[in-house]
Formats: C-alpha cells, sequence, structure tokens
C-alpha cells in the first residue's frame, strides 16, 4: 500500500465519522429503525446486511452508511488494541446479537442463513464468540 | 584441510537451506489456521471494549 493510498483511507475514515456524527444529530436510533423495517438484518460480521434483495434505495443508503460509521469505530479500537478490524467487528457482532436484535428482527449467523428472531426466544451467538 | 573444506561446505549448505526457507513464501492454509487460533482469544478479550463501542456510538449499533 502506497503512502498516498493510506492518506486517502484515513481521509476516507475522517469524512465518514464527521459524516457519522452529522447523520446521528438527525437519526438517534438510525440502525434500530432499519433492523425493525425487516429489510435489513445484522449479520456475525458485525454488519448490517441486506436481508431481501429488493430493498428501496434510500433502505441501501442509509445502511452503508451505518456500515461506513461502523468500521470507522472498528478500525479505531483495532488500532488502540492491536486487534485486527475484523477480530473487533466479531467481537462486536457478539454483542449485537446478544442485546441488539429485537423480536421479528433478522440476524444472519455464518452459515449466510437469514433467520428472524421468534418472539423472546434468545438469537443464537456467532461461533467465534466462545 | 579436508575436514575444513567440509566444514565450510555444510555452513554453506545450511545457510543455502536457511537461506532457501525464509525466502519462501509462508503457505496460505497455515496463515488462516494461525488467524483463526488467533481470532478467537481476541475476540474473547475484546468483549467489554465492543459493549463501550455499542454504548458510545447510539444510532450505529
Amino acid at each position: 500500500m502506497t503512502r498516498r493510498m493510506k492518506l486517502l483511507i484515513a481521509a476516507g475514515i475522517g469524512i465518514a465519522v464527521i459524516a457519522g456524527t452529522k447523520a446521528y444529530a438527525f437519526q438517534a436510533d438510525a440502525a434500530g429503525q432499519l433492523r425493525g423495517s425487516g429489510l435489513v438484518g445484522e449479520q456475525a460480521d458485525g454488519y448490517l446486511g441486506l436481508v431481501s434483495g429488493s430493498a428501496p434505495a434510500n433502505v441501501r443508503a442509509q445502511m452503508e452508511s451505518i456500515n461506513i460509521q461502523r468500521r470507522a469505530a472498528y478500525t479505531q479500537l483495532a488500532s488502540t488494541r492491536g486487534a485486527t478490524i475484523e477480530e473487533v467487528a466479531a467481537a462486536t457482532a457478539c454483542q449485537i446479537f446478544a442485546g441488539r436484535v429485537a423480536p421479528n428482527q433478522y440476524y444472519r449467523l455464518t452459515d449466510g442463513v437469514w433467520r428472524r428472531r421468534n418472539g423472546s426466544e434468545p438469537v443464537p451467538r456467532p461461533g467465534h464468540c466462545g | 584441510m579436508e575436514r575444513i573444506t567440509a566444514t565450510l561446505l555444510a555452513a554453506a549448505l545450511a545457510a543455502g537451506l536457511s537461506g532457501c526457507v525464509s525466502v519462501a513464501a509462508p503457505e496460505r492454509p497455515i496463515e488462516i489456521n494461525l488467524n483463526i487460533t488467533i481470532r478467537q482469544e481476541v475476540v474473547v478479550r475484546l468483549q467489554r471494549d465492543a459493549q463501550e463501542l455499542i454504548q458510545n456510538n447510539p444510532g450505529v449499533f
């Protein structure tokens, strides 16, 4: 990776963080609203994913915006903990699966299958959570 | 003299061999397995940090 590329990535993350802060000012629970729509669910990799391929463009855009903010947050934590971004993301997925997926919302484990949380049944945790 | 030559030869051979080992690219499957082993530990160790990350970023999680 060249120095220029690194700078570009750093700038991109910076912009994403600023954009994320701005978005937060308008939508306090953007991720929860997306999950509640049933079009977007939580994945074992620590990011949101599209449950159905036919989601409207604005839903996709919101999802991508949140995923960029997540990646920025994961990147920051990874650098201070000597872990990879993927490790931080996977660790966060454990917490998301344990506490953020509400009844009837969707989640996807490493098998790639979307499942809907049935009532108040607990959401299974991804295998890497230990 | 013969002994010295033999020693030198052995040394050169060893240097050559170690050179081969260090230059050769690590095989990918081994690298991946290593990462998985580390991953599990790190993921478990990061749980508290992950919880704080979620709490400090409302709307993102």
